[in-house]
């Protein structure tokens, strides 16, 4: 556990040191938000409430997903395929700790400092220049932390097997581009997935996708409530351990096919 | 000029033969690039099914704007992608520009020819597509000078999104590493030209107006296809400065970039 925690202190301290790069990215979530919130005050018109979403939320829904963009690694994510391909992984495996823990601690730093330095930036600013919704009392406060946890573990979880096709072939990055473009459709990243027809939001959710993104909205909305809401994250969190399942089966066999390139 | 495009033939047939040695993930990134126009395009069906319309654009207006938007991006980021400011700055930190430098033909050529990126196929293809699934769900009055027009539309888009990527490849050359800062204008721009202009607060609309003329370049072009009044009351010509936009910021990005090329410093790499 002690190596676990100075794993995650080691990669959080990383993340912190790519100021201009952090400067960069923070600037264009914000940008693309300032975009997608016209889009939404425009498509509400003289509407005040969508199949359940009212303007104000949609705005903060917009917010919501670009600050998500870095905690979750959206957009792709490849260190891990990267170290297979320089051969570090050979080391990796060595290490005194499982190879799955190894990464999850990691990422586990890596998404905290996203999340202080890119999401909670964004929020504030959404906050004091646009207008957002906040979770209303403690239980519903404790929910979006508990929802954003899980959906970390799922979105890690699922960038953990894209990057463990590394494993089977040298050329794994356009696997892994597939696997990450498909994100943007199916989570509900894009648009609430409210707004789409009922028989595609079932058909999402038969995947763990909306997992990611669409429940932290929902729940971080209030969307739902009571049971839907505990509903919801049973659901969550049971996918968050068939997939953790998944992955410890797919690197054992993993671990047998490989072939360490260069070194 | 036949000297120059039997080279810039030659270093292109190169990187095509190169990229075709790896079929496979060739084939998966044509899929997946084109996955994302595809998604795109289905999540505004379905978005326009719920709402009806944006700011009074119906669904094959806005998937017009959008199919003009995907197929120039396409067709210039595999055109250009030599200059795509990432690539570019790693190049450049790497010394490889320096290379280029010391050989006997133009550099703008060199780097031109240096990267042709054949998977942007699909992106194309599907920008296409959605063109042509707009076309029919709306009723375009096709008059002669339209289909001159359009064309002409077109590769402003081009020249414009190519000018971008070789301003960011020339602001390498200080910063010598990508400055994802030009993502905002590159891919904010056409996020932004993929809607129907009005929609943006008036600061927004401004900047991409008087200081980056994206207006000129497919909203006010599309207004005139669709036949659809000027909400904001620009002057009547405003349709038919597309080309002199897309080409007047492209004859800018290259005066730039000779700039940066006379006060190149090498990275020493």
């Amino acid at each position: 556990m002690r190596l676990f925690i100075e794993l995650v202190k080691r990669s959080f301290q990383r993340q912190l040191t790519y100021r201009a790069a952090t400067f960069a990215g923070l600037a264009t979530n914000f940008f693309f938000g300032m975009l997608r919130v016209a889009v939404m005050i425009a498509l509400y018109g003289a509407r005040s409430d969508v199949n359940g979403l009212s303007l104000r939320g949609a705005i903060t829904f917009t917010g919501l997903t670009q600050a998500l963009i870095g905690f979750l690694s959206l957009f792709g994510w490849y260190d891990m395929m990267n170290s297979i391909y320089t051969g570090a992984v050979a080391c990796d495996l060595l290490k005194p700790m499982g190879y799955f823990t190894f990464w999850l601690a990691q990422d586990f730093g890596r998404a905290l400092a996203q999340f202080v330095l890119r999401g909670f930036i964004i929020m504030a600013a959404y906050a004091v220049l646009i207008g957002i919704v906040f979770p209303q009392g403690i239980e519903q406060w404790a929910a979006v932390i508990v929802t954003m946890l899980l959906a970390w573990l799922i979105s890690f979880a699922w960038r953990f097997l894209v990057n463990l096709s590394g494993f089977w072939t040298p050329d794994a990055r356009a696997i892994g581009r597939f696997g990450f473009v498909l994100l943007y459709f199916v989570t509900g990243f894009l648009m609430p997935l409210r707004f789409f027809p009922d028989w595609f939001v079932r058909l999402c959710y038969y995947t763990p996708f909306p997992h990611m993104v669409n429940t932290v909205v929902e729940v971080y909305l209030g969307v739902l409530k009571g049971p839907q809401l505990v509903w919801a994250l049973v659901k969550q969190a049971s996918w968050a351990v068939l997939l953790v399942l998944v992955c410890q089966l797919t690197l054992r066999a993993g671990v047998r096919r490989l072939v360490i390139q260069g070194g | 000029m036949s000297y120059v495009i039997g080279i810039y033939r030659r270093l292109i047939s190169v990187q095509i033969r190169s990229q075709m040695q790896y079929r496979f993930p060739f084939l998966v990134d044509l899929v997946a690039t084109g996955f994302i126009t595809i998604s795109g395009f289905v999540t505004l069906a379905f978005v326009m099914q719920r709402f009806g319309s944006i700011a009074g654009w119906k669904l094959g207006e806005v998937a017009f704007l959008y199919g003009m938007v995907e197929t120039s991006f396409g067709l210039m980021d595999m055109i250009f992608s030599g200059f795509d400011p990432g690539n570019f700055g790693r190049q450049t930190r790497l010394g490889r520009f320096d290379q280029l430098l010391l050989r006997p033909v133009d550099i703008t050529l060199q780097v031109l020819g240096s990267e042709f990126v054949i998977r942007r196929l699909g992106r194309i293809a599907q920008g296409v597509v959605i063109l042509i699934l707009a076309l029919t769900m709306i009723h375009i009055h096709w008059t002669f000078v339209k289909v001159l027009y359009l064309p002409v539309v077109l590769s402003s888009l081009i020249a414009f999104f190519g000018g971008l990527n070789i301003i960011g490849a020339t602001i390498s050359f200080w910063t010598l590493e990508s400055i994802e800062i030009v993502n905002i204008f590159t891919y904010g721009g056409t996020e932004m030209m993929s809607y129907p202009m009005q929609i943006y607060p008036h600061w927004l609309r401004d900047f991409f107006s008087y200081v980056l003329p994206a207006i000129f370049l497919n909203y006010y072009p599309s207004l005139y296809f669709l036949g659809k009044p000027d909400p904001l009351h620009f002057p009547t010509i405003a349709p038919f400065l597309a080309p002199v936009a897309g080409f007047g910021v492209l004859g800018i990005a290259l005066a730039f970039w000779k700039f940066g090329i006379r006060h190149y410093q090498s990275t020493g790499t």
